[in-house]
């Protein structure tokens, strides 16, 4: 773990008004508050600084100014993180891009659109109303979370299914390195030549450089949707049928599960009409082409049916899409009615291994007591178990850690991953030596060093080798996830 | 033209090893013994990036080519890295799955080969570039410390992106072993629409048109030069050897593409485009494949070209990009995935004052102010072999690329002396 000679921080803030401005920099312990952590509420750390940088040349200082103090710093966006990417482990500088808010180009010509980090990702989808194109990443955040913040965890969303995650749409990046060399790798034209440094920094979690301007690729709007709910009596014929779309070569823009469990708090909340005895719904989106979509409409129906649906209802013209999308996508806001607490878990199977793993966390649950609701993006095989308990219950806090545990175990056993889009952040800092081997870390380990060989850029995250110090985790929290 | 890798190379034997676990042993030895290691795939892009120098020995991926694992209701494969691309079309048909790739040489090139110089042709407008396909990877670096990135899953964000880094990085810093692939499913119909516009700038007006078509083209294609009169297809659409052609495929349902087709030949004909060609179903399938052979070989039988340019520029660039190598070379046979802004060149003869004096410092001029770059793809000859031809300006990032080559292979053994690395 880092540790600061305690003067030091103080020492930097004068230097850091000068280049910022005096109304860019906060260091009263007061202030400092919101900063301590992100969606990841667990662990708690102050930083010592926090700025607000309006240009990259001022992100480049602000770095140079911590080596020469030789003391650690870290980028933050909006703080949505839900793996405790933002958390300060060692205190320092933190630097916040949210007032790197511009928009400098959209370009519908060659389908791009320049954007600096601290861009909201629903304001270029805003941007972009009427111009027939979309930024296809929507995370379920997407009205609070940065785009910066999208490319350092490589974000997901329910639409990753046929669209792809955030890396998928990355053209380019303008970056501070940790020694705060101002680079660009790619941009507007593709194929830069040799090393794919944006494919290596989307996704590295702030741990390499600092993402200061982003170029995006715009996707053509869809000319139509059809969305379906198919109504299951059990839990197994809903998945079932994921595998049946999917293996008929149907591409759903989104697939997603909602089980009997989480149904009832959804219902209850939204009214929408729910069948309260139907153990699981898929929400199914197909989108494209007109010409194409009664034909994937009713292929998708025959086989929901075929695996034994209940029934397949079409949502019902536009508003009903969108009241079906609002219950999937603040389906975690009604689990209040459920339960005082919960903890959300992020793993992924290979599709087609989601029936045991259902299977699984059920047994889980019922071994450990704790009762556990499923929502979540099934066409990925990207599971989100709810699992309910009260926080004020030690005995039930260790219990829905050691349940956790075993699920994201048995997703690693299933050939999966234990997290599909959160990251590892501090959260899962240990799971990485159970997914990965030592030599695979070392390797990873080299990355970190060629591009941030001081280790002061987002120390102590991510990986086990650098000096993470292996939170302990004593309590899960309270997290939503999409 | 067929080189092999002893002709190419600087080689004294090339080992082949029977297992992943073999070949780590190999480069440990290497390690050790300090010996420059150059991977060899198919051999089909053996002469992409600088001659190599130093003498070393080839490390052919020829034995490891199974099947390791094949879900195809989860729509991912796992393959060793030595599988040919028709070996892997093959195997994923059999499921009505594919890799929607187009790479020249299907028969010989391997995926190893295609991920590690990041292969791509005409359908890369539509269904992206190899990179999005790769959900995980496993390698051996310089060291010889086999690493693995990604996983099995679609979706999965543990750990830096090996998948990413090792895509396009010409086997300089991990020798790639096994890839696992997401898929898509084969489109049941296929379909090419044609026409000649007047010129560059008509041509151009169609293109910029395209960002408001309601159809969702695969590949958005961009054919000129007089060599591809060599084509029938092309002959037909294109009576005046003079015009550009600009072609465009639709994949997906009968019914999405016949759609396709009507929307945009009306939408051409709003633009008085009205005459247009089209080839359908395994003619379109053939005709796309003859494009995505276009880097290696050109529209006539036997047309070895002197020299290949690959130029990569802001799509709204293409054209003027293009029209700039017509003044060069007007005899120059040129095709461009005018929707991504590659510009592919094949050149008949080496121009009298010098590659880097008459081609490549002008165009590589232009690129840059059009946000790009040329690099060499081919040079028979082996003239003028330099940085600044063969891989035109990389500047700033260059100096990450080599931190991390210092890392994965600090003795510089892998691939030595052929990308822009000094060291």
């Amino acid at each position: 773990m880092t540790t600061l000679p305690s003067s030091r921080p103080q020492a930097i803030v004068e230097p850091l008004r000068k280049i910022v401005g005096s109304d860019a920099v906060l260091s009263a312990r007061s202030d400092l508050l919101v900063y301590e952590c992100d969606g990841f509420t667990i662990e708690k750390n102050s930083p010592d600084v926090v700025v607000f940088p309006t240009t990259t040349e001022q992100v480049a200082a602000v770095v140079k100014l911590c080596n020469e103090a030789d003391i650690p710093f870290l980028p933050r966006g909006a703080g949505t993180s839900l793996a405790g990417g933002c958390l300060p482990v060692g205190g320092g500088v933190m630097i916040v891009l949210t007032r790197m808010r511009d928009i400098e180009e959209i370009n519908l010509r060659s389908r791009y659109a320049v954007v600096q980090p601290g861009v909201v990702n629903i304001w270029l989808t805003q941007a972009l109303k009427g111009s027939g194109y979309h930024y296809a990443p929507d995370p379920s955040s997407q009205g609070a979370c940065t785009i910066g913040g999208n490319v350092a965890t490589n974000s997901g969303g329910p639409h990753t299914l046929k669209y792809g995650v955030t890396v998928n749409h990355i053209l380019g990046v303008e970056a501070v390195m940790s020694d705060g060399q101002i680079v660009q790798a790619g941009g507007p034209a593709e194929d830069p030549p040799g090393l794919d440094l944006v494919g290596a920094l989307v996704g590295s979690e702030g741990t390499l450089a600092i993402v200061t301007k982003v170029w995006v690729r715009l996707t053509r709007n869809p000319q139509g949707y059809r969305t379906m709910l198919g109504i299951f009596d059990s839990v197994e014929d809903a998945t079932n049928s994921i595998s049946a779309i999917i293996g008929a070569g149907i591409v759903p823009a989104a697939l997603e599960m909602m089980d009997q469990g989480i149904l009832a708090a959804l219902e209850d909340a939204f009214q929408f009409g729910f069948p309260l005895d139907a153990k699981a719904i898929l929400l199914i989106e197909v989108d494209g082409l007109e010409a194409g979509l009664d034909e994937q409409r009713d292929q998708i129906i025959r086989l929901c049916e075929q695996e034994g649906a209940r029934e397949v209802r079409m949502a019902d013209g536009d508003k009903e899409r969108q009241k079906l999308w609002k219950c999937r996508k603040q389906a975690f806001g009604a689990i209040g009615r459920l339960s005082p607490s919960y903890c959300t878990q992020d793993g992924v199977v290979p599709r087609t291994k989601l029936p045991h793993i259902l299977r699984h966390i059920t047994e889980i649950g019922t071994k450990y007591g704790i009762r556990v609701v499923n929502v979540f993006h099934a066409g990925d095989g990207n599971i989100h178990p709810i699992l309910l308990f009260d926080e004020r219950d030690p005995a039930q806090i260790k219990q829905v850690l050691q349940a956790s545990g075993e699920i994201l175990d048995e997703c690693l056993a299933c050939g999966g991953s234990v997290t599909g889009e959160h990251g590892i952040g501090v959260e899962k800092v240990e799971f990485m030596k159970k997914m990965f081997t030592e030599d695979d870390l070392t390797v990873m380990n080299q990355l970190r060093v060629a591009l941030n060989p001081s280790n002061r850029l987002s120390p102590d995250k991510m990986l086990p080798t650098a000096g993470a110090c292996g939170i302990e985790q004593k309590h899960p929290g309270r997290r939503a996830a999409m | 033209m067929s080189i092999t890798a002893t002709e190419m190379l600087p080689i004294s034997e090339k080992l082949c090893p029977d297992t992943q676990e073999a070949l780590v042993d190999v480069v440990r030895d290497c390690y050790a013994g300090d010996q420059v290691i150059y991977p060899i795939g198919g051999g089909t892009s053996l002469d992409y990036g600088l001659p190599p120098k130093a003498d070393g020995v080839g490390l052919g991926l020829d034995a490891l080519q199974r099947v390791v694992e094949f879900p195809a209701r989860d729509m991912t494969i796992t393959v060793e890295a030595g599988m040919t691309m028709a070996a892997l079309a093959e195997c994923l048909a059999e499921e009505n799955l594919r890799l929607p790739i187009d790479v020249p040489d299907q028969a010989a090139a391997t995926l190893g080969g295609v991920v590690a110089t990041n292969f791509n042709g005409p359908r890369r407008f539509g269904e992206g570039t190899v990179r999005d396909y790769v959900i995980g990877i496993s390698a051996v670096d310089g060291r010889g410390t086999p690493f693995k990135g990604g996983g099995r899953v679609v979706k999965n964000v543990a750990g830096y992106d090996f998948c990413k880094l090792l895509t396009g990085s010409l086997g300089t810093i991990g020798l790639i072993t096994q890839v696992t692939l997401k898929l898509k499913p084969i489109p049941n119909a296929h379909q090419v629409v044609a026409c000649a516009p007047p010129d560059l700038a008509a041509a151009d007006q169609l293109l910029a048109a395209l960002v408001e078509s309601e159809t969702a083209p695969t590949a958005v294609e961009l054919l000129v030069g007089t060599g591809w009169q060599q084509d029938r297809f092309a002959a037909d659409v294109n009576a005046d050897a003079a015009r550009p052609l600009l072609a465009l495929a639709f994949e997906g349902t009968a019914q999405e593409v016949d759609w396709s087709v009507e929307q945009l030949k009306t939408e051409w004909r709003r633009l008085q485009m009205n005459q247009t060609h089209l080839l359908a179903g395994s003619e379109a399938d053939q005709w796309l494949q003859m494009l995505a052979e276009f880097p290696r070989r050109g529209p006539a039988a036997g047309d070895d070209a002197a020299l290949v340019l690959k130029a990569n520029v802001v799509p709204s660039g293409t054209t003027r990009f293009v029209a700039q190598v017509q003044a060069l070379d007007p005899t120059a046979t040129i095709q461009a995935h005018a929707g991504n802004g590659t510009v592919i060149v094949r050149f008949a003869d080496l121009p009298d004052g010098g590659i880097g004096r008459d081609l490549v410092g002008n165009l590589d001029a232009l690129a840059a102010r059009l946000h790009g770059n040329v690099v060499m793809l081919a040079n028979p000859a082996r003239a003028e072999m330099t940085r600044q031809s063969v891989w035109g300006g990389i500047d700033a990032p260059y100096r990450l690329m080599e931190a991390i080559k210092r890392e994965f292979d600090p003795k510089n053994l892998l691939n030595r002396g052929r990308f822009v690395y000094q060291f």
